[in-house]
């Protein structure tokens, strides 16, 4: 089962991390998801593929009645982020998937009826949770052509999906960044290859620089807090991207 | 599989999940009881000779609380791997729903391959996982009522503890206080207890 960790704590108002588990069969990726909870009511952020299903569910209701997930956040199309929408559908039929517009007539390939999803236009969109305003931020290209990030204005989250990803090996897969030269070195390859639009990663390097973050949450890897925010933004505005060398 | 079985997949995530939040109100309780218990021991203390028998079950009470958490860890354990294997069937109910409609759709060959294909996994993993699934339900049961048997002795407990209270002397009143918050609180742990139950009589 995944650990299900509390990253942020106000009131009625959490985030939940759910991370590491340590039955995961080495041929599927490692994935994050993260709960957003405000009050009584909850959105989930990327519920991951269907394989680790069992293994999210469970964490998740350690801290929270799954229940009362009554909407879910895919920040694009892949299986890894969302092909788990089913089973969750078949649990509450009445889930309600924010998805990219882009991606709303591939998404239900997965399961769902029309009533399922709302379609999140390019500009982005406010998502509301418990009378709480999250923002979805445009992120496209950043991999996917039709791509979103989640910030919460209030907790200083941004959700970054695949932006800020390191794949880490054993040992040094903790929660949090520690060290940030060590741990981007594990980032560098796969921000290389899977960001592939110079142009859109320095648009969205302003874009996000200019907001105030204290958690920078990818779905793959650790989590940036503090200065290691600014910095991976640094990093990133100046990394090369989109080329691969054959 | 067929869709009322599905749609019962459904409903047991669901019963599993009730399941769960019973269980974490009764972890909550618990440790509610053993910061009681605690308080309790350190009063006893105080009180002296009159409520050594006091000391003795508050104690026995913070044992109790500790076995009960970890009956609890145990049972959701339990409930988790339940989670796993109805996911299992869930899975199986959208594939088997998909294969439905080239029954009904496609031509003469196709339908027999997919009957006869529906057919074989049917024999080779439905009846398996259906034995894995009715297994992790008895050690569910089980474990559900080792836990009422558990419960009962902290309802016991709680009791002798009002008793003792009654010879603590000058701390009479400040035990019988205690332990009658025991009592209460086991008495909600029992209620939680009996709502397990009646979610997993709907199961079977």
């Amino acid at each position: 089962m995944k650990n299900a960790r509390v990253i942020y704590e106000n009131g009625n108002h959490k985030w939940i991390a759910i991370v590491r588990d340590p039955e995961r069969p080495a041929y599927l990726i490692d994935t994050n998801e993260y709960l957003v909870i405000s009050g009584d009511e909850a959105i989930l952020l990327d519920p991951g593929g269907s394989e680790i299903f069992p293994a999210v569910f469970s964490a998740l209701s350690t801290q929270f009645d799954p229940r009362k997930v009554g909407q879910i956040f895919a920040s694009h199309q892949d299986p890894d982020i969302i092909s788990s929408l089913s089973l969750w559908l078949e649990f509450n039929p009445a889930i309600k998937c924010h998805v990219s517009w882009l991606w709303a007539n591939f998404v239900p390939h997965f399961g769902g009826t029309p009533d399922n999803y709302l379609a999140l236009p390019d500009g982005g969109a406010e998502i509301v949770v418990g009378g709480r305003r999250l923002v979805a931020i445009p992120a496209h290209y950043l991999h996917s052509s039709g791509n979103f990030h989640l910030y919460d204005p209030q907790a200083k989250i941004l959700y970054s999906g695949d932006v800020g990803a390191a794949l880490l090996p054993p040992g040094e897969d903790g929660l949090f960044v520690e060290d940030f030269d060590r741990h981007i070195r594990h980032a560098e390859a796969f921000h290389r290859r899977w960001m592939g639009s110079e142009r859109a990663k320095r648009d969205w390097c302003y874009r996000v620089g200019q907001l105030d973050i204290e958690l920078l949450c990818p779905q793959h890897g650790a989590i940036y807090r503090g200065q290691d925010v600014r910095r991976f933004i640094d990093w990133f505005a100046h990394l090369e991207i989109g080329l691969l060398k054959l | 599989m067929s869709a009322q079985q599905g749609r019962d997949s459904g409903r047991e995530l669901r019963r599993i999940v009730r399941i769960n939040e019973e269980i974490k109100h009764v972890v909550a309780t618990a440790a509610k009881i053993n910061l009681m218990a605690m308080n309790a021991i350190f009063l006893a203390k105080r009180a002296g000779h009159s409520a050594l028998g006091f000391g003795v079950l508050s104690n026995e009470l913070r044992r109790f609380a500790l076995d009960l958490q970890g009956q609890m860890v145990r049972l959701r354990e339990a409930t988790h791997g339940s989670v796993a294997t109805v996911t299992v069937f869930l899975k199986r109910t959208r594939q088997n729903r998909i294969f439905g409609r080239i029954i009904r759709q496609a031509s003469t060959p196709a339908r027999a391959h997919v009957e006869a294909f529906l057919l074989e996994r049917q024999e080779k993993g439905l009846g398996r996982e259906r034995e894995q699934l009715a297994a992790l339900e008895r050690r569910l049961t089980q474990m559900i009522a080792d836990t009422a048997q558990l419960v009962e002795m902290g309802s016991v407990l709680a009791r002798s503890a009002k008793i003792e209270a009654a010879y603590g002397g000058a701390h009479a009143a400040a035990l019988m206080q205690v332990s009658s918050d025991f009592e209460r609180t086991i008495g909600e742990i029992r209620h939680s207890l009996e709502a397990l139950i009646k979610q997993q009589d709907d199961g079977s």
